[in-house]
């Protein structure tokens, strides 16, 4: 009944015009259910990335706190000259405070990998500090 | 010509909307494709329950996805490429031995029997189509589906069946067979002048 090649171009066309026609069913409220499911995931998704900041911010805080006695213990004197240089630096008028640059990047020079700890660990402290009091306006939504 | 910058801009932007999570482009994209997606998981042999869980996985999937959708492939490619693989996953996870090559089950294959012509007689055409197609092996139907009335190219069908063109080519001509021995029991004589 299909053999010749007209026929099999008849029997291509009748299979791709019934197929095209047939319309699969689907559920009326489809859409909306699934709307639905994503508002949730979206709302999950937020979610879980405060749940995420408010614990980074919790463990900055102890890291703070165990940070700061962790360096009062083992380095007392390198706290005290980096923040008697500070206050120095404040204190002292114009020129002198730009004098000291050089030796402020000697110091940084001589124990940078300290520093950078410090600053890291220091940073991430003052983010949490900021997610504790302002968390709501830090939000990343 | 203009009309066609104007439709490439307008689906431009709408295609903008969808990638930035807006939710209203993206009602509009289920709704313009949630039927080929059940039809998707319908030719690969799934019940009515399983159908609506596959597609709404889907979905969601297209929704988390759609940032990384690159706009070389059509949509409706990509979104088929999605749904076949989220039902095959489905089949591979629930119905472990179930093989895809194979004729669709037997209490299915056994409930239609071969229709005679007589009953096929005041049905419509696209009905018995339909259900000789939903009798051939599942990736021969997908492939059927994908070909004659989606109307995708082997190359398109390969790539959202993560198969050889060739293996394709053969899906089709044996589905083509098969449905030619289906539908001629059914119309009798009478299938060329169908319409």
């Amino acid at each position: 009944m299909f053999g010749s090649k007209s026929n099999e171009d008849k029997f291509d066309e009748m299979l791709g015009r019934a197929l095209r026609r047939h319309s699969e069913p689907v559920p009326a409220d489809f859409t909306g259910r699934m709307l639905r499911r994503i508002e949730e995931a979206d709302e999950q998704k937020v979610l879980a990335r405060v749940v995420l900041q408010e614990r980074l911010a919790l463990v900055g805080s102890i890291i703070l706190g165990a940070a700061a006695i962790v360096v009062a213990v083992f380095f007392p004197g390198t706290v005290t000259g980096f923040f008697g240089s500070i206050v120095g630096s404040f204190t002292e008028q114009g020129g002198a405070l730009i004098g000291r640059v050089p030796q402020a990047v000697e110091a940084f020079r001589g124990e940078w990998q300290f520093y950078t700890v410090m600053g890291a660990v220091f940073g991430f402290a003052v983010y949490s500090l900021l997610d504790l009091l302002l968390g709501d306006r830090l939000r990343i939504t | 010509m203009a009309d066609d910058v104007w439709e490439q801009q307008r689906k431009d932007s709408w295609l903008r909307l969808l990638r930035s999570g807006d939710h209203q482009a993206f009602a509009q994209f289920i709704d313009k494709y949630k039927e080929t997606v059940f039809l998707c998981c319908r030719g690969l042999g799934l019940s009515e329950d399983e159908v609506e869980d596959v597609a709404s996985e889907t979905f969601l999937a297209a929704y988390s996805g759609l940032s990384r959708y690159s706009g070389r492939a059509e949509l409706s490619t990509w979104l088929w490429s999605i749904a076949y693989r989220q039902g095959i996953n489905y089949l591979r996870k629930n119905r472990g031995q179930w093989q895809l090559e194979a004729e669709p089950d037997e209490q299915i294959a056994g409930s239609r029997e071969q229709e005679p012509a007589a009953a096929a007689q005041g049905r419509e055409t696209e009905n018995i189509v339909w259900e000789a197609v939903e009798r051939l092996p599942r990736l021969w139907a997908v492939a059927v589906i994908l070909h004659y009335r989606e109307e995708k190219s082997i190359a398109d069908i390969a790539k959202i069946m993560q198969a050889k063109e060739n293996t394709v080519k053969t899906y089709l001509f044996r589905a083509r067979e098969k449905l030619k021995e289906i539908l001629a029991a059914a119309f009798g004589e009478d299938i060329d002048v169908r319409k």
